[in-house]
């Protein structure tokens, strides 16, 4: 259990290619953070500086208010899940957990319960005797999270550890890992390129893009408050739809024009728009599929493309007249049959949404003009 | 339709038949050419009625007598020479080749690149071109003649550093993860390579072992150009080089013979032990690599 802090971290690697700019984050103790953004970002070159693997370029890293940056991995007191297990081949499933233990010398009856604790938690006892190779993927993660388990480090790191896993698999070692960081009670990082792990995982995010942090907060701050337009993108999905159009005041009330269309910006975000002063400018719309309605009558005119069944709900790929592509979510459940039977390519319909679910962003900066 | 089925099908597995025959006849065929030599040397050295060369092949008596008359010559001492100078190698190069194969594999330091390639052209140049140098270098210390076995084992194993391709090759098919996983599970990165990497790699330990053992086991230039004269320095190819000489082989032909047989059998043990990880080592490195 510790806190982490990085203090403008830089990764510039032989080449001059810098990975990671000024990295600043301040984790607290037993806080679950996680690093995301598209591959290429820096999420996982600042977890391995963390670790210790990589060299950090300038800046430091504290872990419980000790500068580590010139310890070994072995001297940090951290315990790590790799993408790709990284389980000793030539090891049985016991030895593999055991095998940090062993190098702290520990007595053989310590490892033993140990070994056996955590192989009862993660529900493997039964295959401690077999060698990696019999297990099957989730097993070996499994094995892979209790080597890292018994250890009791100060801080678990976790590097994209479900991306090798399939999406049905993959949903059920997310709600483990849920239940192991109540169990284990201790400071995780945790580096994932999707954002469905990072929302349901994290108390708290941080966005990464080109080696630059865009966010860090909460899932619902940086869901609900993104900071900028890549955020935006990024989280939620299918990801927003942002639409070209200015903001316009007439008379105190507050006014989009997507697509020819009026629509008032009213309530919280009416008020945000007045505090900033953002009128009669220029704006980057932002607006979520699921907040997008079927218009009974008008709204913005489109045309169907593509209708993805999803099961309870529809994903709507449509066009407007200047051939700007959308995405719908639009419930099942609120659809009548004929309706739904309706939604073929080609059909036409109309769209709207409301004020509270509209997004402001510059055209210029991409940054959030009202938060 | 179906006899005619039946018919190419007889026809294709008479052919095969055939040529699997034709294969068998030639490779025993050669494998008898190949092994005359070493029938020849081994019936020779059991032939007891004369030490000098015969015009037969099979002995008229057999014994013996030949193996135990080694022993009261300086067979003894150059096949101990032979044995310490091997081992010696063996230990010394395996453990040189192994930590640079593994440098080379997991370190990135500076002119690591270049390194590499300096090592590949100068290991181009044929050893026997540092020949005259090495001796001088070699007297200056007291290390030819009578003290040639260290002066030996110190040339084996001075240049062994360079003998790391293979393994290294090896060596990079092995996942980093495994290393880093180690690494921060606590293991320093002697731990890393004894623990880890080496137990994935007993092929490659194997062969190296085994190639560096028998380079010196069967040297003749470098130790006779060592020793120089002095049988207390000689190893076997050396020493019993000089049985060869006009005036000893009409005693000691039969008794060369012997000697040649003692000293291909730990070889030939350690081979057969160790071939199949000698041939996973050798198609290993080059497959993955």
């Amino acid at each position: 259990m510790a806190s982490v802090k990085l203090t403008g971290v830089k990764k510039i690697y032989d080449n001059k290619v810098v990975a990671v700019h000024d990295f600043d984050l301040e984790i607290k103790d037993k806080e679950f953070v996680v690093f995301v953004g598209p591959s290429g970002c820096g999420k996982s070159t600042t977890l391995r500086m963390i670790a210790g693997l990589e060299e950090i370029s300038e800046g430091t890293v504290e872990i419980d208010d000790v500068v580590v940056n010139d310890l070994q991995p072995k001297d940090r007191n951290i315990a790590m899940v790799f993408q790709n297990y990284a389980l000793y081949p030539h090891m049985t499933v016991y030895d593999n957990i055991a095998f940090s233990l062993r190098l702290q010398k520990l007595p053989e009856d310590q490892i033993y319960e140990r070994v056996t604790n955590a192989a009862e938690i993660l529900g493997i006892t039964e295959y401690l005797m077999r060698k990696p190779r019999a297990l099957s993927g989730g097993q070996r993660q499994r094995v892979a999270i209790g080597r890292a388990m018994v250890r009791d480090s100060k801080v678990f790191l976790m590097d994209e550890p479900l991306s090798n896993l399939d999406a049905k698999l993959r949903n059920q070692m997310r709600a483990e890992i849920i239940l192991l960081r109540q169990k284990l009670d201790t400071t995780f990082i945790y580096v994932t390129h999707d954002q469905t792990e990072a929302m349901t995982l994290g108390d708290r995010i941080v966005i990464m893009k080109d080696g630059y942090i865009m966010q860090v907060g909460s899932p619902t701050e940086v869901f609900e408050k993104p900071a900028n337009l890549f955020v935006a993108e990024f989280i939620g999905a299918p990801k927003m739809n942002i639409i070209k159009t200015e903001v316009t005041e007439e008379g105190g009330r507050y006014f989009v024009h997507p697509f020819g269309v009026k629509i008032e910006v009213d309530g919280e975000k009416g008020e945000l728009l007045r505090e900033k002063g953002i009128k009669n400018r220029k704006v980057l719309l932002g607006v979520r599929p699921e907040h997008i309605v079927l218009a009974k009558d008008g709204g913005i005119p489109v045309t169907l493309e593509v209708n993805e069944m999803m099961g309870s709900e529809l994903h709507l790929h449509v066009y407007t007249e200047d051939q700007t592509r959308l995405i719908v979510r639009v419930p099942t459940i609120d659809l009548e049959k004929e309706e739904r039977e309706n939604l073929v390519g080609g059909h036409r319909l109309g769209i709207t949404f409301e004020g509270k679910v509209m997004h402001f962003f510059d055209p210029e900066t991409e940054k959030n003009l009202i938060f | 339709m179906s006899t005619k089925g039946t018919r190419t099908h007889m026809g294709l597995k008479a052919r095969s038949r055939i040529s699997n025959t034709v294969i068998y006849v030639l490779l025993v065929i050669m494998s008898v050419v190949w092994l005359i030599p070493f029938i020849f040397i081994v019936l020779q050295s059991f032939r007891i009625e004369s030490t000098w060369q015969v015009g037969y092949i099979l002995p008229q008596k057999w014994g013996f007598d030949n193996y135990l008359a080694l022993w009261n010559t300086d067979f003894k001492q150059w096949y101990l020479n032979t044995f310490i100078i091997a081992l010696a190698v063996a230990v010394l190069q395996t453990i040189i080749v192994l930590c640079m194969s593994y440098t080379l594999s997991r370190f990135r330091f500076k002119m690591r690149g270049p390194l590499m390639r300096f090592m590949l052209i100068l290991g181009m140049f044929p050893g026997m071109l540092t020949m005259i140098i090495l001796y001088r270098v070699l007297k200056d210390l007291g290390l030819t003649q009578a003290n040639a076995v260290p002066g030996l084992i110190l040339v084996y194993i001075a240049s062994s550093g360079m003998g790391y391709y293979v393994s290294k090759g090896f060596f990079d098919t092995i996942p980093k993860s495994l290393d880093e996983a180690a690494r921060v599970d606590g293991a320093t990165r002697l731990q890393v390579l004894t623990k880890v990497i080496l137990p994935l790699a007993k092929p490659i330990v194997i062969y190296t072992i085994l190639t560096a053992f028998m380079a010196p086991w069967g040297d003749f230039v470098f130790a006779r150009y060592v020793s120089f004269g002095t049988s207390a320095g000689m190893n076997v190819a050396v020493g019993m080089y000089s049985w060869l000489q006009q005036d000893m082989i009409s005693q000691r032909y039969t008794m060369f013979c012997a000697g040649g047989v003692i000293v291909a059998i730990p070889v030939t043990i350690l081979f057969m032990c160790l071939q199949k990880y000698y041939v996973e080592g050798v198609t290993g490195g080059a497959v993955k690599g």
